[in-house]
C-alpha cells in the first residue's frame, strides 16, 4: 500500500518518505517537516492514530490525511478527533488520494475572509453575492455553497466524493452522477456562451476551477 | 469434586458458621439446665438440714436420741449422718463418732468425708450442720451429697451426649447443602468452559425453582444469545461479501488475462479499464454491505437526535431534482408541515436518497417521482415507472435481488436493503404500497396505512399533493 501511494505521489512530483514504525514516523515528521502526512491506520498491526495524537500534543500542525479500512462513523470521528484533517476510507482511487493531499497541502483559504476572488469571479461572503466580471450571478443557496467550495480551492482537483461529503454531507450514495448534474447547472449559470468555461471536468478524477481564464 | 473444594466453597463455610451458632446456643441451654440441677437441689437439702437441726437441738436428750434413732433406721440409702455430744464433747449417740471440724453455728457446711468401703477409702461430699443444745451439748446432722453429685454427673453426661449429634447434624447439613450448591456451580462452570472452548450453542443450566443464581444464569444465557446473533450477522455479511466478490473478481481476472494474452496494447488498455470499472462496482457492493451491517448493529442509535423529516425530504429533493430534470422526470415534494421525529438525519437522508435513486432509475422520461412526508412519521416515495411485478414483491427487499426485467439498469441490489435497515433502526417499516401503475415505497410505524388525508385542510390542497396521490393527475401532468 505504502509503495503504491508513494509511486502515485512521486509521479505528481512529490518527494515521499515511508515510515514503517512509530519512531520512524515521528523522526520523519520532526526532521523532514513534510507538507502533508498520510497516516494509514493499519501500521504493521498497530494503530497509527496515537502517532498523530503525539504530534498534535507537541504542537505540530502538519496536515494529516488518515486512510483506513474502517469506515464506520465512529471510526471516522475517532480519526478526526485524534488530529486528522481528512479521513479517506479504503479502497480509494489514487486520483482521490492525490486530490485530497493537494487540498490539504494548500489548505482552504482562511475561513474568516469576507470575499473571494478567482479569475473573473468575485464572491462576497457577507452579502452572499457572486459576480463574473460585471455580471451578477443568481445562484441558489446550495449552488452558492458549491461555488464557494471551488473558489476556496482554485486550480485544485476536487473529487465528487469531496463535494458529496463537504457540500451536501452525504457519506454514501448509490451513484455519484448527481454531482455532475449539479456542476452542469452551476456551469450554465457561470458561463454564458462565448466565455471560457471556468469549471473544468478532470477525466476520471473530478473537477477544477481555473483561476487563470 | 475434591474434598478440598467442598471446604473452600462458600456454602460449606456458611454451614460451618451455622453449626457453630447452633452448638453455642445448645450449649447455653444445657449449661442453664445443669446449673439449675446443681444448685437448686443442694439449696433445698441445706434448708431442710438447717431447719431439722434447729428444731431438734432444743428438745430433751432422750427425745432427741429417739428421733435420731428413728432417722437412722429410716435411712435405707445411708445418706444420713447424726451425732450427739455432751457439753464435754463426749459422744452420746449417732453414727458419727467424732465431732466434725466445723463451727457450731447452726449453718450448713460442706465437708469431704473419708468413708471406708469394701473397695477401700472413698471420698464423699456431704453437708453438716452443728447446733448447740440448751445443756451445752452439740447436735450434729449431716447428709451425704453423693446422689446429688451423681445426678450432676449424669446430667453432664446427657448433655455431652446430646450436644455431639447436634454439632454433627449441623455440619452434615452444611456439607450436604454446600455439596448441592457446589454441584450446581460446577455444572455452570463446566458449561462456561464449553462456551470458552468455542461451543456457543451451549447454555448454562437453569434450576427448576428460580432463585438469585438463576437470575444471573438467565442473564448470562441472554447475553450468549445476543453474542450468537451478532456472530451470525457478521458471518452472514462475510458470506455475502465473499459470494458477491468472487463473481466480479473472477470476471476481472478473466479480463486481465485476456488483455495480457492479446497482442495489441489497445486491447490491454480496454481490458484494464473494464477491469477497473468492474472492481469499482465490486467495492461499492462491499461498502454497501458493510454499511448494512453497521446500521443493523444499531451502534448509531446512540447518535439519535430530534430531526425534521420534512426538512430532510426538502434537502434530498433539492439534491435530486436536477438529476430528474435531465431525464425529463418531474419531481414533486409534498411535505407542507414539519414532521418532528427522533433519528439520525444522515441515515434518513441516505434511505431517502436510495428510494429516490431507485424511483428515478425506473421511471421513464415524462414520468413523475413524488416525495411526501406526514407526521407519524410517514415517508412516501412514489413513481410512475413500471412498478413491481406481483411475483417480485417479496423479493425486492432481499439483498442483491435485481429484477430480471431491468437488467440494463445499473445497481447492486442493495439500495432497498439499506433503506429497509435504516427504517428498522428507527422503529419504522419500509414496505411496498399499492400504487396504480408505478411503485410506491412507504416508511412508517407499524402496519398502519400512509395517511391519505392531506396535511392541510382540503381548501388549501396544494397542486403537489394532488399530483402525489391522484394517479390520473400524474399521468396527465407534464414534466417540468
Amino acid at each position: 500500500m505504502a509503495q503504491e501511494v508513494s509511486l502515485a505521489l512521486e509521479r505528481q512530483g512529490y518527494s515521499v518518505r515511508i515510515a514503517e514504525t512509530e519512531s520512524q514516523a515521528l523522526a520523519a515528521v520532526r526532521g523532514f517537516s513534510p507538507a502533508v502526512m498520510v497516516a494509514d491506520r493499519m501500521l504493521h498491526g498497530s494503530d497509527s492514530l496515537p502517532i498523530v495524537e503525539k504530534l498534535r500534543g507537541e504542537g505540530n500542525k502538519v496536515p494529516v490525511l488518515v486512510i483506513s479500512a474502517l469506515s464506520s462513523v465512529d471510526d471516522r470521528i475517532r480519526g478526526l478527533k485524534a488530529g486528522g484533517d481528512d479521513y479517506l476510507v479504503k479502497p480509494f482511487a489514487m486520483d482521490e488520494l492525490v486530490a485530497r493531499i493537494e487540498a490539504l497541502r494548500r489548505r482552504a483559504a482562511d475561513a474568516r475572509v469576507t470575499s473571494l476572488r478567482v479569475g473573473p469571479l468575485t464572491m462576497d461572503l457577507i452579502e452572499r453575492s457572486v459576480r463574473r466580471g460585471d455580471r451578477q450571478l443568481h445562484l441558489l443557496p446550495r449552488e452558492f455553497n458549491l461555488l464557494e467550495y471551488f473558489m476556496r480551492r482554485p486550480n485544485q482537483i476536487i473529487t465528487r466524493a469531496m463535494l458529496l461529503e463537504d457540500v451536501w454531507h452525504y457519506r454514501t450514495l448509490p451513484q455519484t452522477n448527481v454531482v455532475d448534474v449539479h456542476i452542469g447547472k452551476l456551469r450554465r449559470k457561470i458561463d454564458v456562451p462565448g466565455e471560457p468555461a471556468l469549471i473544468e471536468t478532470v477525466r476520471a478524477a473530478g473537477f477544477m476551477l481555473h483561476g487563470d481564464r | 469434586m475434591g474434598i478440598g473444594k467442598v471446604f473452600r466453597s462458600a456454602a460449606f463455610r456458611l454451614a460451618v458458621v451455622f453449626a457453630l451458632v447452633v452448638t453455642a446456643s445448645t450449649c447455653a441451654v444445657f449449661a442453664f439446665v445443669y446449673w439449675q440441677v446443681a444448685t437448686s437441689d443442694l439449696a433445698r437439702l441445706r434448708l431442710i438440714l438447717i431447719d431439722e437441726a434447729s428444731k431438734a437441738a432444743v428438745e430433751p436428750t432422750d427425745q432427741v436420741e429417739r428421733e435420731l434413732a428413728r432417722r437412722l433406721t429410716r435411712d435405707l440409702r445411708q445418706v444420713e449422718y447424726v451425732g450427739l455430744f455432751d457439753a464435754a464433747g463426749r459422744h452420746i449417740y449417732g453414727n458419727v463418732a467424732k465431732m466434725a471440724d466445723i463451727p457450731v453455728d447452726g449453718m450448713a457446711h460442706p465437708i469431704e468425708l473419708q468413708r471406708h468401703d469394701v473397695g477401700g477409702t472413698v471420698t464423699e461430699p456431704a453437708i453438716f450442720v452443728a447446733e448447740r443444745r440448751p445443756d451445752g451439748g452439740i447436735l450434729l446432722l449431716g447428709r451425704s451429697l453423693y446422689e446429688v453429685f451423681a445426678l450432676r454427673r449424669s446430667v453432664l453426661q446427657a448433655l455431652a451426649i446430646g450436644i455431639l449429634p447436634t454439632i454433627l447434624l449441623a455440619l452434615l447439613a452444611g456439607a450436604v447443602l454446600s455439596l448441592r450448591a457446589s454441584r450446581r456451580l460446577q455444572a455452570i462452570r463446566e458449561a462456561i468452559d464449553r462456551v470458552i472452548r468455542g461451543d456457543l450453542r451451549e447454555r448454562l443450566p437453569v434450576h427448576r425453582r428460580p432463585d438469585d443464581i438463576d437470575e444471573v444464569v438467565r442473564g448470562v444465557n441472554l447475553m450468549l444469545d445476543e453474542i450468537v446473533r451478532l456472530m451470525n450477522q457478521v458471518k452472514t455479511v462475510g458470506d455475502n461479501i465473499a459470494h458477491d466478490l468472487r463473481t466480479p473478481l473472477s470476471i476481472v481476472r478473466a479480463r486481465l488475462e485476456r488483455g495480457l494474452a492479446s497482442a495489441s496494447e489497445n486491447e490491454l488498455r480496454t481490458a484494464s479499464r473494464q477491469a477497473l470499472a468492474d472492481l469499482d462496482r465490486a467495492l461499492a457492493t462491499v461498502t454497501a454491505l458493510l454499511r448494512i451491517s453497521e446500521i443493523e448493529s444499531g451502534v448509531r442509535r446512540s447518535a439519535f437526535q430530534k430531526v425534521d423529516l420534512s426538512e430532510i425530504c426538502r434537502d434530498v429533493f433539492e439534491f435530486y431534482e436536477p438529476l430528474a430534470e435531465t431525464k425529463s422526470i418531474a419531481m414533486r415534494l409534498d411535505a407542507p408541515q414539519p414532521v418532528p421525529m427522533t433519528g439520525d438525519a444522515d441515515l434518513l437522508r441516505e434511505a431517502l436518497a436510495n428510494l429516490i435513486d431507485n424511483a428515478i432509475k425506473f421511471t421513464p422520461p415524462g414520468g413523475t417521482v413524488c416525495i411526501a412526508a406526514r407526521s407519524g412519521p410517514w415517508l412516501r416515495v412514489s413513481d410512475t415507472g413500471p412498478g413491481v411485478a406481483p411475483n417480485e414483491r417479496d423479493k425486492i427487499f432481499k439483498r442483491f435481488y435485481r429484477s430480471a426485467r431491468h437488467d440494463q439498469i445499473p445497481g447492486n441490489g442493495l439500495g432497498l436493503g439499506v433503506a429497509a435497515n435504516i427504517a428498522e433502526l428507527h422503529g419504522l417499516n419500509l414496505r411496498l404500497a399499492d400504487h396504480g401503475p408505478g411503485a410506491a415505497f412507504e416508511m412508517g410505524p407499524g402496519d398502519a396505512q400512509f395517511p391519505t388525508t392531506p396535511a392541510e385542510p382540503a381548501l388549501h390542497r396544494s397542486a403537489e399533493y394532488d399530483a402525489c396521490l391522484d394517479e390520473d393527475e400524474i399521468s396527465r401532468s407534464k414534466p417540468l
